[in-house]
């Protein structure tokens, strides 16, 4: 397996997870703390761009000013493994890394930038960061410590009927470096398999997208939601009560729109959505509101995980 | 005097391959010689006369052809240099390993300048020596005995040449006793494959020049004195083939049951088995694996022809060259899970809908899903692992597959006109003559589709594929009862092995590589061994054969014309020498012997290493060619050219290290600039002199390569490890002299070496 670090790393907050549901955030701490991960966050951080990039928005010179600047705060915290919990920021830093190291005239581009307007300070050096060793998502980092999830474990959430969609900013845009699979990806359902459950494996449109496709969700929405009916229904034909994310958008996209998507399709869903980091923080018996944040979910938690089992040691 | 000499330079444009980066009016600028000419195309036979042409107008003394790779070329240019010695002639390879292995132009003028230049103070160094003929040992090898191999062991055979065939399995035959129903273009219709293999196979069977060896492999290779030295492994089979009738009654006793891998495990056989009706060796096998020792088929065996006790036996095998025949194997469908050929029991592959449609198949030639009943719509898929860019995918295109699934669409609509079978293509790839195989089975109401299909899924009884019509830009799902997958061509077990195991040289995919993809399209790498059929990249029956008769017919020229050897090799004084015998305790090579009360060296197995100079006390011996004198020119060469805050390392590496680096290039890869390859006979032959001489004098760093199967390898480590010792003592980074394993196949680990190490010396320079 690649080399994966559990120390000097920046936990790279972000947007959608903040203001959508903090409780990923909270669960991610509360997991890495239970391993042994040496993470911190800074203030200083900003957005990746991510939604506004894919919207065009912003564009890749931008986009890689910004990276830049975020690579630089990290190193200056003396952490330079950028590890997030978002697909999309993985997906867009990794390509940010790649893109400074290899195009010299990019990287001069932004770095005169920097200089003329009196932020020499942020310059990115060739190599300063290296997009295979110092850019991580989270379940990189948990699937490098999975033999210690095991005994952190507290609840039995194997009763459940559990299925995993994997964010295609994870899977699909940096093949070399994505864990577990690209085109049958399971790095989730190995992790949780570390908690004690077996997911449903493969299942029809495992490997679709979530139809966030960022501004497709507003400009076609009769498109980005007939991607997610399939999906919808496909959980559905298998009686899924939970499905696993890895991606903030991913999980937007199914909780939020759960309802819409059964009224246009005629058919109660019932499943609810944790991200991989929820589920784990779940299993290992992390608080519902302080931890899990469930009050941010719009299908609620607790329409399927009610009486918690303490797993029997 | 030697720099008296007048050396005439010849730079070859190499129809823009060299000239399109290597600015040669600058190269020119740069050079102090008598002459200098340049040509578009100087391997061409004008080449010849405009040479010859200057060798005589400017009286010279020595030539430098700046072109291609010595490996590629320098017969040629030896031959063209007449009347001057072959040996006054030094090749700068300006192609592969420099306008091949770089894109900034001026960086690339500059290293080409130097290694020109390092030529010409080389060829000044060079005297008029004699190459030496000899002769191999005829017989052949044939590794492999699918019908590439079968066809060149018979051509062979024929032309009276002894062959041995060696097959790992426990027939020979192939796939190509497989697949059913082979198509032929001109009659557009399908005939027997087994009817077309079996004449073949009785011929083979009854020619005495061939001896057919199954359950055998290659497991070690040597090449000494122009002879392969083959260790072969062979299973035993626990049948004894000379008793047995192959009569079964052995195989009905057998309790035990197993999927039939030659059936691709559509059905069962027994654990004492004969492969398929036409094998040969006309005898049952036992698979040990499985056998649970029951005893009953010793029982039933009339003619007492079953040893259950069995040991492997290793055979020794002489031989002067080698056709390597070891085929393809299909596409790991594990790694397409999208297509659900794990899950669903009617997502099949061409190679089994090969074996169903087969009538010695599983279900007697009928076309039956795993229920028993006929599909109503056979929907198949083209490129599954070909013409793909996704990971674990290749990019290239397998050849055979559209022919294949026109063949067995046919087959289908012959049968069972009802059934409707739908083709999802990317392209309908028929070229010549198959494109009115083609037409013939679009009238036969077979369906195409242009689009690759995302996935298949199981909706009640039913699988739905899921395409893009990409014709009419439609997303469409389509119901089939039975999917067949056109799985891709790749390189077989056995044809990695043997390329690892005989240090022949493979592509970027793994098959083995020709020596030139134009004109050497069966030779490879390594001088007496040959290559045909799908070890060396996908192909049609009809092409393995023909590419067999073609190998057959270059290893006859070998063994009729002899191999010229490099005349760089030892030689002996008799009248000092005192046949103290010290020399032959020394070489490795055991080139040298005791015959009539003088030392003799076989020129074959003599690499010319220099190990027996040291030990000679009498001073009896000396290496032809002056070989230590040239590499020191060639380094002096090399670093006179170096600019200020340049990087310069130099890189010794032998023929095999050389070919490696030529394949950097030839496959397109790059390294730095600074990196400047030296040709030497033996890396044994670079002296710490060299070493220390190149350090003090310019160079950055010394990168030395060596095949680890050479036998001198330990010998060069040591003597690498005290040169690296001594820079330490002497105050310098011995970081700056490395050593490095090197190999044919693994052009790429030799490019990430050479990045890795100028990376260092960057590193080093900046430190100082």
């Amino acid at each position: 397996m690649k080399y994966v670090p559990d120390k000097d790393i920046l936990l790279f907050r972000s947007c959608l997870v903040s203001v959508e549901y903090p409780g990923v955030e909270a669960s991610t701490k509360f997991v890495f703390d239970k391993l042994g991960v040496d993470y911190a966050i800074s203030e200083k951080q900003t957005c990746c761009t991510g939604l506004g990039h894919y919207s065009d928005v912003f564009n890749q010179i931008d986009t890689s000013a910004i990276g830049a600047r975020n690579f630089r705060i990290a190193r200056d915290i003396g952490r330079p493994n950028l590890v997030m919990m978002c697909a999309t920021c993985y997906a867009i830093n990794k390509k940010s890394v790649k893109l400074l190291n290899r195009k010299d005239e990019l990287r001069n581009h932004i770095n005169e930038l920097f200089d003329e307007n009196g932020l020499s300070h942020l310059k990115y050096e060739k190599d300063d960061l290296k997009p295979s060793e110092n850019i991580f998502h989270v379940v990189d980092i948990l699937y490098a410590k999975r033999d210690e999830i095991g005994k952190h474990i507290k609840y039995d959430l194997s009763d459940y009927t559990i299925a995993t969609h994997h964010g295609c900013h994870y899977c699909k845009v940096h093949y070399e470096d994505t864990i577990g699979g690209v085109r049958d990806p399971n790095v989730m359902d190995e992790l949780i398999k570390e908690c004690g459950c077996t997911t449903i494996g493969w299942y029809d449109h495992k490997r679709a997208t979530c139809g966030t496709g960022f501004r497709q969700r507003y400009s076609n929405p009769d498109l980005s939601f007939t991607a997610t009916a399939d999906k919808m229904n496909a959980i559905a034909d298998e009686d899924v009560d939970i499905l696993v994310h890895l991606c903030p958008n991913c999980h937007i996209q199914f909780d939020r729109y759960q309802y819409l998507i059964s009224e246009r399709e005629g058919r109660s869903f019932r499943a609810i959505h944790l991200n991989i980091a929820q589920f784990i923080a779940l299993a290992m018996g992390g608080d519902l509101d302080k931890v899990i944040g469930a009050k941010a979910h719009t299908v609620p938690i607790d329409s399927v995980v009610k009486d918690l089992k303490e797993v029997k040691k | 005097m030697r720099d008296d000499l007048k050396v005439g330079v010849f730079l070859c444009e190499c129809g823009g391959n060299i000239s399109d980066i290597v600015d040669l009016d600058k190269v020119r600028e740069e050079l102090d010689v008598e002459f200098i000419g340049q040509f578009e195309n100087l391997c061409s036979l004008n080449g010849r006369k405009i040479i010859r042409d200057a060798i005589f107008d400017h009286d010279l003394d020595r030539v430098v052809v700046a072109a291609c790779s010595p490996i590629s070329h320098e017969k040629t240019f030896q031959d063209y240099v007449k009347p001057l010695n072959p040996y006054l002639m030094d090749m700068a390879n300006i192609r592969e390993q420099c306008s091949w292995v770089h894109s900034d132009s001026e960086r690339a003028t500059r290293k080409a300048i130097t290694l020109i230049n390092a030529s010409i103070e080389k060829v000044k160094q060079s005297d008029a020596v004699d190459p030496i003929y000899c002769q191999t040992p005829d017989e052949v090898a044939i590794i492999g005995g699918g019908i590439a191999g079968m066809n060149a062991a018979l051509s062979l055979a024929k032309q009276g040449t002894k062959v041995t065939l060696i097959e790992q399995s426990p027939s020979i035959g192939g796939h190509m006793a497989k697949i059913g129903k082979v198509f032929s273009p001109v009659k557009i219709a399908e005939e027997c494959g087994m009817c077309l293999l079996n004449p073949i196979l009785n011929e083979l069977v009854w020619n005495e020049n061939i001896e057919v060896l199954t359950n055998t492999k290659v497991i070690e290779a040597e090449r000494r004195a122009g002879t392969y030295n083959l260790i072969l492994e062979k299973s035993p089979r626990y049948i004894d083939t000379e008793k047995c009738i192959a009569c079964g009654k052995c195989a009905e006793a057998c309790e035990v049951e197993v999927p039939n891998d030659w059936n691709d495990n559509l059905s069962m056989r027994k654990a004492i088995y004969r492969p398929f009706g036409q094998s040969y060796p006309e005898a049952y096998v036992i698979d040990m694996d499985n056998c649970s020792k029951c005893s009953n088929c010793v029982k039933a065996c009339s003619m007492k022809a079953i040893r259950l006790r069995g040991k492997s036996e290793r055979i020794p095998l002489q031989v002067g060259s080698i056709i390597v025949a070891t085929g393809h194997k299909l596409f790991d469908m594990e790694k397409r899970p999208e297509y659900g050929y794990a899950r669903y029991d009617d997502v099949i592959t061409q190679s089994e809908l090969g074996r169903i449609t087969g009538v010695n198949g599983p279900t007697k030639g009928k076309l039956l899903k795993s229920n028993g009943e006929v599909p109503k719509r056979v929907v198949m898929i083209q490129c599954v692992g070909s013409r793909d860019e996704k990971p674990d995918g290749h990019k290239y295109c397998s050849k055979i597959c559209c022919t294949v699934a026109l063949k067995n669409a046919n087959i289908i609509k012959h049968k069972y006109p009802d059934t409707d079978v739908l083709i999802c293509y990317t392209d309908v790839r028929t070229p010549g003559m198959f494109e009115k195989y083609y037409k013939h089975t679009q009238e036969n109401e077979v369906r195409f589709l242009r689009g690759r299909p995302g996935e298949v899924v199981k909706k009640g009884d039913n699988y739905i594929v899921r395409t893009e019509d990409t014709l009419k830009g439609e997303f469409v799902e389509i119901e089939a009862d039975m999917v067949v997958l056109s799985t891709a061509m790749e390189p077989s077990e056995g044809t990695e092995e043997i390329a690892e195991i005989l240090n022949i040289g493979t592509t970027e995919d793994g098959f083995i590589k020709e020596s030139h993809p134009k004109i050497k399209p069966v030779a490879t790498d390594v001088q007496g061994i040959f290559v045909c059929g799908t070890a060396h990249e996908p192909k049609d029956i009809t092409d393995s054969i023909m590419q067999a008769t073609a190998a057959a017919a270059k290893v006859n020229e070998y063994n009729y014309g002899g191999v010229e050897i490099e005349p760089f090799i030892a030689e002996i004084d008799n009248d000092r020498c005192n046949l103290c015998g010290e020399c032959i305790e020394r070489c490795k090579y055991k080139s040298m012997s005791i015959q009539n009360d003088e030392i003799y060296i076989d020129p074959m197995s003599c690499t010319g290493c220099g190990k027996c100079l040291v030990g000679c006390k009498q001073r009896a011996i000396t290496v032809n060619g002056n070989i230590d004198e040239k590499i020191m020119a060639t380094i002096k060469g090399a670093l006179s050219k170096k600019r200020d805050g340049e990087r310069m390392i130099l890189v010794f590496l032998d023929n095999i290290g050389y070919t490696a680096a030529d394949n950097i290039g030839v496959n397109r890869l790059s390294y730095p600039e600074s990196i400047h390859i030296i040709k030497v006979i033996s890396v044994n032959r670079v002296r710490p002199r060299h070493i220390k001489y190149a350090l003090e004098n310019g160079a950055d760093g010394v990168f030395i390569g060596e095949f680890p199967g050479d036998l001198m390898y330990d010998e060069v480590e040591r003597k690498i490890q005290r040169a690296k010792n001594r820079l330490q003592e002497l105050g310098e980074n011995p970081e700056r002299i490395t050593f490095s394993k090197v190999y044919i196949p693994y052009f790429s680990g030799l490019a990430r070496k050479f990045n890795e190490f100028d990376a260092k010396i960057a590193e080093l320079d900046d430190e100082t």
